[in-house]
């Protein structure tokens, strides 16, 4: 039995019930293949890493399940395409069976933490850059970093 | 940069990692220059089959725009 894998990106401006919704409606399309659904949660809300639909920000749902029938999976792949809220996706096969993930109170606010260290990781490699320009042109040090705080934030 | 003046060793093969995960963008960013460029194995060290796997992580992820094709600079 193979494994597969979709990850799959959705508007981000959606409300949590409309993304319930869309959530339950992939499965449902993904269960008429005859595959059977393992995982199905969503990963979170994060920055993509170049724009798509003129969207910076993007919700992902990450999918694993088992194998069902192979020309079914084609028309599944054009749904996803069709489907206008989602932005992108991606199906990837496993190398082994993937564990079932358990949702807890705790690994949500872990996932947010790794999120947040993301974010800062992307904002620590900028102000490096900064700091860079700010050796060869001998300007003020402190300046850019507070104009782009103030960036991040108007982006939030 | 983090490779320099380092003596060379696979960082996968010395953590036991057997399986690089496209998800994993903090690993991955290791592994990609300020452009958002693939580094090369003969700086990384990496060997030559997890430097492989690397690739196609790295461009799986640059696919679902976890990660960049091109890095420019602050915007």
């Amino acid at each position: 039995m193979r494994y597969y894998e979709t990850i799959y990106i959705v508007d981000p401006n959606l409300e949590n019930q409309v993304l319930e919704n869309l959530k339950t409606e992939v499965g449902q399309q993904l269960e008429k293949t005859g595959s059977k659904l393992i995982n199905h949660r969503v990963w979170g809300k994060k920055r993509l890493a170049y724009p798509i639909n003129k969207q910076k920000y993007g919700t992902f749902v990450l999918m694993q399940f088992e194998e069902g029938d192979q020309v079914k999976m084609v028309e599944f792949m054009t749904l996803m395409k069709l489907n206008n809220s989602i932005i992108r996706h991606m199906t990837v096969t496993l190398d082994s069976k993937p564990e079932v993930h358990v949702e807890e109170v705790k690994k949500e606010e872990s996932s947010k933490s790794n999120d947040t260290e993301l974010k800062t990781d992307v904002s620590e490699t900028k102000e490096e850059k900064n700091k860079k320009v700010e050796k060869e042109n001998s300007t003020k040090e402190k300046e850019p970093l507070k104009v782009e705080k103030v960036v991040s934030e108007e982006v939030k | 940069m983090a490779f320099q003046n380092r003596n060379k060793f696979c960082y996968f093969k010395e953590n036991g990692v057997h399986d690089i995960d496209y998800k994993d963008v903090k690993l991955l960013r290791r592994f990609v220059n300020d452009q958002g460029k693939i580094m090369p194995r003969r700086i990384t060290g990496t060997s030559a089959k997890m430097h492989r796997k690397l690739v196609k992580a790295i461009k799986r992820s640059r696919s679902i725009a976890l990660m960049p094709y091109v890095e420019r600079g602050i915007e």
